[in-house]
């Protein structure tokens, strides 16, 4: 299993926008990839699930991917949020 | 004769307007389907009526967004505007809460239609089924439409 946290530094926070663009980056992968923020966690392919934490500004997210190719989505997920979020 | 009818829905328009094919958003997100598949429409009106019955699952903070659960399971966004999420509420108020039942032609928002366009944003709003994997097929006929009538239709 690899994890890693990130603070949200989008304006807007994960809305509808970049939701729907890490549902479609996590979707790449084979591995489980959940994301947690204030007591709730969803499943990252899953765009109501995502939409649905509500994650804002200066929010931190704490990432968890289980699976045969986690090392991968990690670097791709680390990427992903540095770039988009 | 054997009747498959079950394997084919509707989605109601939520406004007056004119209804469009996704690819002419002008906007990726919602052209490339990258949130779903559905269809788009031009809002006349600034009532905004449930698409489906089903429960609402989210209303954005914005209030320009909304997650619907259908009673069949589809997972609808209503999406009101392009980039909308900037005007943080204003021009947008909200008629129901998370965990509502709401039924086709129940009102969800109001949308003061000219504030939104004052403020330089299009209003285009999308209607998807963002659990794409539900359905095989969106039938959408572009015309204009009013509240309730069949904003486009899906094979299962």
């Amino acid at each position: 299993m690899k994890e890693f946290s990130y603070i949200i530094k989008d304006k807007v926070g994960i809305h509808a926008r970049p939701a729907g663009l890490l549902v479609k980056e996590a979707s790449k992968y084979n591995s489980d990839i959940t994301i947690m923020t204030k007591g709730k966690s969803a499943d990252a392919k899953k765009l109501f699930a995502v939409m649905s934490l509500s994650a804002k500004t200066d929010d931190e997210v704490r990432i968890s991917i289980f699976g045969e190719d986690e090392i991968v989505a990690e670097q791709g997920l680390r990427r992903f949020f540095e770039k988009n979020l | 004769m054997f009747w498959k009818k079950k394997n084919i829905g509707t989605i109601y328009s939520p406004c007056v307007g004119q209804v469009l094919n996704l690819s002419e958003v002008p906007d990726a997100v919602f052209s490339e389907k990258m949130l779903g598949d559905g269809a788009c429409i031009v809002p006349e009106s600034d009532e905004i009526f449930s698409p489906v019955d089903g429960e609402i699952v989210q209303v954005f903070d914005t209030k320009h967004a909304y997650s619907i659960r259908s009673s069949d399971g589809l997972e609808i966004l209503v999406h009101i505007g392009l980039n909308t999420v900037e005007l943080k509420g204003e021009g947008f108020t909200s008629l129901v809460s998370q965990g509502d039942k709401v039924k086709i032609g129940d009102k969800i928002a109001k949308v003061n239609l000219e504030y939104v366009q004052d403020m330089g944003y299009q209003l285009y709003t999308p209607i998807l089924i963002t659990n794409m994997s539900e359905v095989k097929k969106i039938n959408v006929t572009e015309k204009k439409v009013n509240v309730n009538d069949i904003l486009f239709t899906y094979n299962k």
